[in-house]
């Protein structure tokens, strides 16, 4: 209740915030006040509101429906920050992450804005308009975070609930259970809190643990990847909000140099955050990539490339503002810097909406169609809104059109850079909004069309560099660009001997990227010790080069192999000896890690995978182990592990799942489930946490004989035990495996060896893990360049925002 | 200004004729109808949900995973997947299997599993992004 009305709040001063900074640049001179004021109580009352999440789910308030969904009692064990994590572990709370983050950059934004003459009514009222969004998003009408679980009627494990309470009358009719899977459920809805509050009873007490998060999300990078994201989708407001303000005063020169340490910075910021994402899929994923075209990838790549383009031809704009007249390519800027925010409104449209429900890998949840059409609404309004006023504005722009740009000019060479970032951002927009229309495309249509794009990219990343404002010298462009050419030209043709690069394609991407470092290695070179801060844009683009040469190794280059590793034996991969030693659980027995070491020469390392089954899911988790070495990680993914038994054969291989009547053959042997067995007390025990056995009845029927067994699963200190059944005269040993709600999984094996179906394959030891091992040639180069770049953008920033100050 | 049309004119058109060759060559449609997918060629995206009666095959010396999914009226196909059980598979009810089918077989080269529960409305999380 509080957090709602808290938001409310923020939602109204969140309008009147923009009115009275919209009537200030009417001409209401004493409204400006009034709009700071409401603005900053709006900022403050989201901070109250974001620490108020952090302190429900840190302090286990389960009324809260997103607290129960996304959070427990065990997450509590592994740190305060991956509890802390919860606060985005789902859509209402990211969008409260996003919206915190929005706040707190338009704080900065109105110090900044109040010191550049009148740009600060203009700015802010084009801002509050954005906060005011999504304070609708997460209000109590839309994906409010605040929501209690009663609101819309939740169906609450038995686990979860506290046991003491069991015996209330009136519970039974909220008692609800799955035939299928045998599991209990309380209904939580209002009438059933009525009748708790009745008892005295809080819904607080009720409730003692939550569903918790995805295992797969309990990672560093996954608590440090959403805010990076958000912050960097937070700032792309900030352009989109000076370009309407440059709209509304119809003058085009001042906006241009006060975006630009605004675009260079969100860029930067959005751009680590996405790599990161892609860090955390190589680390935890286990498939051995960090960029799979993803549509949720994807989609934050789209306005990050677009952003980037406007970056280049602002660039043009502010230089060529120095002859008079609003410069070149006003028009460009503008479109650019409103789509920037656009596509981050379409990539959570993209995401958030359900529209590509079946086309990714991370999992949506249908919000309903009154979400899709505000989001809808959403895009609509600030793409309306942005392409209106440029066309009402039109004639004027249209009156300042410059001569034109010499062929050999860093103005034309910058035009074309952004053209291609465009190109690349439109196939990327294709491919992934697909799915909406029922089409898909596969991850080649990516891979083909970004190769020629990336060989364009890094020649011009090389080239305009070289190349001088206005006009260039041909005769000194040849001797300017000899060093970086031959230096190209030498590393290529050693790629092509030595390290045995065929594809054309590939030499040609080798050429150019080796082109553009080398350019750029030079100038930065030569000027680091002139002017540190103008050293920005070099830095940028060496960090590109090195990405783009850190893909080409990784994903062009890496080879994978998939081996058996027998415990205590030797085998191997690439020319590492590989030797599987133990496997011990760790992190309290839930997850168990397999030692590995690994040989060549006189070095000797070690790397872990973990496997584990997760309760989240009830699925196998595994966790890849990533061997970090100077020119390549070398990483290896878990497929399975094989205890084995007295003799390992290929029927021990022979699992099955067996519902309730369920019946299945094995070694002429007929075996039936026949029911469950559990004891009424068991579930009063199970919650409570205490040991107790479940068992399940089976039948065994062979030659005419039948014999009934029951198999147990007992748990006596947390630690869970399965019993099996072996007979020497059916030659037979059934294992129980696990019991599940309504199935269980059993394992069939012969006693003296034999195999009946199948020929037996008779390994010495028992102990088998399977692992993929794969190389990543120079994939450290993907992550440097990254970070590289980054850096290149705040160097850059640092530099134009000084230059910022500058009123003309 | 004229080369700079000239310039973004052949660049955006050479890429967007590209794009289009492309897309038709690598565009792969979703086919909910079985019948459908058992007599195309083209490698589509095939939704379903997962026949849990008859189990899953983990075959270790192929290293291959085979299961059968269904679709709405009920038909049914195997399906082989070169390579390990997913993640969350046991828990999935709705399964996009990509692939072609020859030989009697859906022959997958990727798998998307769903895992909705009637229960659990909102089970499935929303990883933040």
């Amino acid at each position: 209740m509080v957090g709602s009305i808290i938001l409310t709040l923020a939602l109204a001063l969140s309008i009147i915030s923009m009115i009275m900074y919209f009537l200030n640049y009417r001409g209401y001179k004493n409204t400006l006040n009034y709009g700071r004021i409401a603005y900053h109580g709006m900022a403050m009352l989201v901070i109250i509101a974001s620490v108020f999440l952090w302190y429900v789910i840190l302090t286990h308030q389960y009324q809260y429906n997103y607290v129960y969904s996304y959070s427990n009692n065990a997450l509590r064990n592994l740190g305060l920050l991956h509890l802390a994590s919860s606060f985005w572990g789902g859509q209402e709370g990211s969008f409260m992450l996003w919206l915190l983050l929005t706040a707190i950059v338009g704080i900065i934004l109105q110090s900044y804005a109040s010191k550049r003459g009148d740009l600060e009514p203009r700015v802010m009222a084009v801002f509050a308009l954005a906060t005011s969004f999504l304070l609708i998003m997460v209000s109590p009408w839309f994906k409010n975070p605040f929501e209690y679980i009663w609101a819309t009627p939740v169906f609450v494990k038995i686990e979860h609930i506290n046991s003491q309470f069991f015996n209330l009358p009136f519970l039974q009719s909220f008692f609800f259970s799955d035939q299928s899977t045998n599991q209990g459920f309380i209904q939580i809805n209002a009438d059933l809190v009525s009748k708790l509050s009745q008892a005295g009873i809080s819904l607080n007490q009720f409730i003692t643990d939550g569903r918790g998060l995805n295992p797969q999300l309990l990672n560093f990078w996954m608590q440090i990847h959403p805010p990076m994201l958000f912050a960097g989708f937070a700032m792309a407001t900030v352009p989109f909000a000076f370009a309407i303000a440059a709209l509304m005063k119809n003058d085009y020169r001042d906006w241009v140099k006060q975006a630009f340490p605004w675009m260079l910075a969100g860029m930067g910021i959005l751009g680590l955050g996405i790599m990161l994402g892609g860090y955390w899929a190589y680390e935890m994923l286990g498939w051995g990539g960090y960029w799979a075209w993803d549509p949720v990838e994807n989609s934050s790549l789209i306005p990050w490339l677009v952003g980037v383009a406007g970056i280049h031809t602002l660039l043009v704009q502010k230089r060529s503002q120095k002859q008079g007249g609003i410069g070149k390519y006003a028009k460009t800027n503008l479109f650019l810097c409103i789509l920037t925010f656009v596509l981050v409104l379409y990539s959570t449209f993209l995401t958030r909406s359900g529209v590509l429900g079946d086309a990714s890998v991370h999992s949506f949840v249908d919000p309903g169609m009154i979400i899709y059409l505000f989001l809808v609404l959403f895009i609509a309004t600030f793409l309306l809104l942005g392409l209106g006023m440029i066309i009402f504005r039109w004639k004027t722009l249209n009156e300042n059109i410059v001569e034109e740009e010499s062929i050999l000019s860093r103005e034309l060479a910058l035009f074309t850079s952004m053209i291609v970032l465009i190109a690349s951002a439109i196939i990327i927009l294709v491919g992934t909004s697909a799915p909406i229309f029922g089409q898909s495309v596969d991850t080649i249509f990516y891979n083909e069309m970004h190769l020629p794009l990336a060989i364009i990219i890094m020649f011009l990343n090389g080239l305009s560099l070289l190349i001088k404002w206005g006009k260039t010298d041909t005769s000194e462009l040849i001797k300017q660009s000899i060093i970086s050419t031959v230096g190209a030209v030498l590393f290529t043709l050693i790629l092509i001997l030595f390290v045995g690069v065929s594809d054309l394609m590939i030499i040609l991407l080798s050429l150019t990227t080796a082109f553009s470092l080398f350019v750029n290695l030079d100038i930065a070179i030569k000027i680091v010790r002139g002017n540190f801060k103008m050293l920005g844009a070099y830095v940028a683009h060496v960090g590109i080069a090195l990405f783009i040469l850190g893909v080409i190794g990784s994903a062009v280059y890496s080879e994978e192999v998939t081996v058996d590793l027998v415990k205590g034996k030797q085998a191997s991969a690439f020319g590492y000896d590989l030797t599987f030693t133990e496997i011990y659980p760790i992190e309290n027995n839930t997850k168990f890690a397999f030692n590995v070491d690994v040989k060549k020469g006189n070095s000797e390392y070690k790397v872990t995978p973990i496997m584990y089954r997760s309760d989240f899911n009830n699925s196998i988790v595994r966790e890849p182990a990533i061997l970090t070495l100077l020119t390549k990680d070398i990483y290896f993914s878990p497929l399975g592990y094989d205890e084995g038994g007295q003799t390992q054969n290929q029927h021990s291989h022979n699992h099955i799942s067996l519902k309730k009547g369920d019946t299945t053959s094995f070694g002429g042997a007929r075996i039936t489930f026949i029911r469950f067995n559990m004891a009424a007390e068991t579930m009063q025990l199970m919650s409570e946490g205490k040991d107790f056995q479940m068992g399940a009845v089976i039948e065994i029927e062979k030659d005419g004989k039948k014999i009934e067994t029951e198999l147990l699963r007992k748990q006596t200190d947390g630690k869970v035990e399965f019993t099996s059944f072996e007979s020497k005269e059916l030659n037979l040993k059934i294992g129980l495996e696990n019991l599940s709600a309504g199935v269980i999984d059993i394992a069939f094996s012969t006693l003296d060896g034999t195999e009946s179906q199948s020929p037996a394959v008779k390994t010495e030891s028992n102990e088998v893990l399977s692992v993929t091992a794969s190389i990543k040639p120079f994939v450290n180069l993907v992550w440097a360049g990254v970070a590289i770049m980054v850096v290149g953008f705040f160097v850059s920033m640092v530099r134009r925002l000084k230059e910022s100050m500058i009123i003309s | 200004m004229k080369n700079k049309y000239i310039f973004g004119g052949v660049i955006i058109a050479v890429f967007l004729v590209l794009m289009g060759y492309l897309f038709t060559q690598s565009n792969i449609e979703y086919a909910d109808d079985f019948a459908k997918v058992m007599t195309t060629q083209k490698t589509v995206k095939a939704t379903g949900s997962w026949v849990k009666e008859k189990n899953y095959q983990v075959d270790n010396k192929n290293k291959t995973f085979s299961f059968f999914i269904s679709d709405e009226n009920g038909k049914e196909m195997k399906v082989i997947y070169e390579g390990t059980i997913p993640n969350n598979f046991e828990s999935a009810t709705s399964v996009v299997v990509t692939g072609k089918y020859q030989n009697g077989y859906f022959h997958a080269k990727d798998i998307l599993t769903k895992c909705p529960s009637k229960y659990e409305e909102q089970k499935t999380s929303s990883s933040s992004l």
